[in-house]
């Protein structure tokens, strides 16, 4: 065989097969789709009755190598943000090795290139946020200003996110805090005559931070078979949305205590 | 419905698809999947009554559309899935049930947040069966052992 195509040793062809599985479900992909990325992987490069087992916080993969041997790892995963260039790049690199139109050398540069692949810049994501939440407060019965108020909040909340996570602040406080901000900043712009409807401006920030993506996900991924994956996202999706409403509620509550009109 | 709503719908996917990192050349394509989506659920659920009817029907709706347009571009479905939901996605549901506990109302809480779940549990019976559905078309014509 090719030198280029084949890799030197089957660990080799196991830590491809583990980086692209773990770098799928870090990006936010399915948890059969991260199973059958790893077992492709690991087929294509001459491992037999390749097996994965991932879950939303790690992976485990184990193949009957070439060398008589039967080879395993496992991956932990802690971060998750989603990116779905990535997804999307993966899979196509699974495809092209199970069709054989990439070697090993070619598919390891190219796994490499897709990691490093960088995500939005903080002003891009800012924007992005503010889209989405401005458009979501018009959506929920808001008027325009309502909108302006919702994509500042959001622009503002979404900024401060993704600096926690690099500092290794819990998800728990993190979705706490921007809760409790996503409120007040809103309850402030209404008293101060910014905002016209509070409801439908926290909820356009809100929708921002609430796992409505990993809720749909964690019952898809239970109706898929993927029934410990399932429910360790829904654990996910339900201690996010505790913490966020924890936060909003003691928001409202304060500013309640404090005399703030509320509506 | 309003008449700009879908638009409202639509543009609000597109700023979840750019925080979620898709190139920006699928995003007008995944835009039209969230604008489709909410156009169809609001009368829908007005017809029927019903969220969670209205919400799988959608979502059968979305899978499609996605499907769609991931054969057509060679990509996963999933990222055109991932985004068109999101109008749907139970956000609002979750504030009212939110705001319903701190108002001290937990009989309203409690429907609400069952209701919240059930149109979740919607979306993903949906989105499940036009998976299936599509599944069972590619392996007809003989598709690659990798699932869309």
């Amino acid at each position: 065989m090719d030198q280029d195509f084949a890799p030197t040793n089957p660990e080799d062809a196991l830590l491809l097969a583990a980086d692209a599985a773990r770098a799928m479900l870090e990006s936010g992909g399915e948890t059969y789709r991260a199973e059958e990325t790893a077992v492709a992987v690991a087929a294509a490069l001459d491992g037999a009755e390749a097996e994965c087992y991932a879950t939303p916080t790690g992976v485990t993969i184990s193949f009957f190598g070439l060398d008589g041997h039967v080879h395993s790892i496992v991956r932990r995963i802690k971060r998750r943000a989603m990116h779905l260039e990535r997804v999307a790049l993966i899979d196509a690199l699974a495809r092209s090795l199970a069709a054989g139109e990439r070697g090993y050398a070619a598919a390891a540069a190219e796994l490499d290139r897709i990691e490093r692949l960088p995500g939005h810049s903080v002003a891009a994501g800012a924007a992005a946020a503010a889209a989405g939440a401005g458009f979501f407060a018009l959506l929920f019965g808001g008027a325009w200003n309502d909108a302006l108020v919702a994509a500042a909040t959001g622009a503002l909340v979404t900024s401060f996110t993704p600096a926690m996570a690099r500092k290794r602040v819990p998800d728990f406080f993190t979705n706490l805090l921007a809760g409790a901000a996503a409120t007040l900043l809103c309850l402030g712009a209404r008293s101060l005559g910014l905002a016209t409807s509070s409801d439908a401006t926290v909820i356009g920030v809100l929708m921002l931070l609430v796992p409505g993506i990993t809720v749909t996900n964690a019952i898809r991924d239970t109706i898929a078979g993927d029934l410990v994956a399932g429910v360790a996202r829904g654990a996910d999706a339900f201690m996010s949305a505790a913490a966020i409403s924890a936060g909003a509620g003691a928001a409202y509550q304060l500013w309640r205590l404090l005399g703030g009109a509320m509506g | 419905m309003r008449l700009l709503d879908p638009l409202w719908a639509g543009l609000a996917t597109a700023g979840f698809g750019a925080m979620f990192n898709l190139r920006s050349r699928d995003l007008p394509l995944a835009a039209a999947g969230g604008a489709l989506g909410w156009a169809v659920a609001a009368p829908l659920q007005a017809a029927t009554g019903s969220q969670a009817i209205a919400y799988c029907v959608v979502s059968i709706a979305i899978g499609a559309w996605s499907e769609l347009v991931a054969a057509f571009r060679k990509r996963p479905a999933s990222v055109y899935i991932a985004c068109g939901i999101i109008p749907l996605v139970p956000g609002g549901g979750m504030y009212y049930t939110m705001l319903a506990y701190v108002r001290g109302d937990n009989w309203n809480g409690l429907s609400t947040g069952l209701g919240t779940l059930l149109a979740a549990g919607a979306i993903a019976a949906g989105l499940a069966i036009s998976g299936a559905v599509s599944r069972l078309i590619l392996s007809a014509g003989g598709g690659s052992r990798l699932s869309r």
